[in-house]
């Protein structure tokens, strides 16, 4: 999928401390929870990949800070919703099933652009509401 | 004169953003946590422990969430310390404000619109 080049230049210009160590090639692969993919944590455009690029799902590991690894939860997290940061950069915000945390991450170069487009239409998909918003305008 | 005043903090509350005093029940007697004007809230519950939050940061509205039964959540984040929170919308909240939290993204999507086209 074609990328604009802003975006790219975005995703290059800082890599962040990551917590995770080194391991070996496969030690940093993960199975995405809602989809059951094979996921290696490296990921065009951020340090450090935390959502499945195919289904967007994720796990609930982190506490406070992105990679801490420091939750006991473990539970299932949905990608619930999409905004767009101050900088225009898309943000996925993900809520666990199991105890109803929210965190918010950045997208991945490789993210399903079906399924970030499909999340950012989900509060339009509802016309009646458009309809009402339109009449009041 | 203080009876009026106390009544008036239990019942209201000031916006954090915009100023507007807020009856903290709402038409549908729900309760009330951020601006029916500007969707603003301030972070005063602290999620993870239960109970009041000392922080009281102004919590600036992020997304619109949208639950299976079709209802929609406003996400909050405290400008102060990062905490998220996730809210009921409430019938009487501002609509445009609302539908234009919903299209923000789409103002500046990631990848060329174009790429969508042969579905
Ligand atoms: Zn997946
Ligand atoms: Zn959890
Ligand atoms: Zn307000
Ligand atoms: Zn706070």
């Amino acid at each position: 999928m074609p990328r604009r080049t802003r975006r790219d230049e975005a995703h290059h210009q800082r890599r962040k401390e990551v917590l995770h160590a080194a391991g070996g090639h496969r030690a940093n692969d993960f199975r995405c929870v809602g989809c059951r993919l094979t996921v290696s944590v490296r990921a065009p455009g951020t340090a450090h990949r935390n959502h499945c690029p195919n289904c967007l799902a994720s796990l609930h590991v982190d506490r406070r800070i992105p990679g801490d690894r420091d939750s006991a939860c473990r539970g299932r997290m949905e990608a619930v919703a999409i905004f767009a940061r101050q900088d225009g950069e898309w943000m996925i915000v993900h809520q666990c099933l199991s105890c109803d945390e929210l965190s918010t991450n950045r997208i991945a170069g490789d993210d399903n652009v079906l399924a970030l487009m499909q999340l950012a239409l989900k509060p339009l998909q509802d016309t009646e509401r458009a309809s009402r918003t339109l009449l009041a305008l | 004169m203080s009876n009026t005043s106390n009544t008036l903090k239990i019942h209201t509350f000031t916006c954090a953003w915009c100023g507007l005093t807020v009856t903290r029940n709402a038409a549908d007697d729900s309760v009330r946590n951020h601006c029916p004007s500007c969707l603003h809230s301030r972070h005063v519950t602290d999620h993870v422990e239960g109970g009041p939050s000392d922080c009281e940061g102004r919590m600036t509205p992020i997304a619109i969430a949208v639950l299976r039964t079709g209802d929609w959540m406003l996400v909050h984040r405290c400008v102060r310390c990062d905490e998220l929170t996730s809210n009921p919308v409430c019938a009487d909240d501002n609509q445009l404000m609302l539908m234009r939290m919903a299209v923000r993204p789409l103002a500046q999507p990631p990848f060329p619109l174009e790429a969508l086209g042969s579905l």
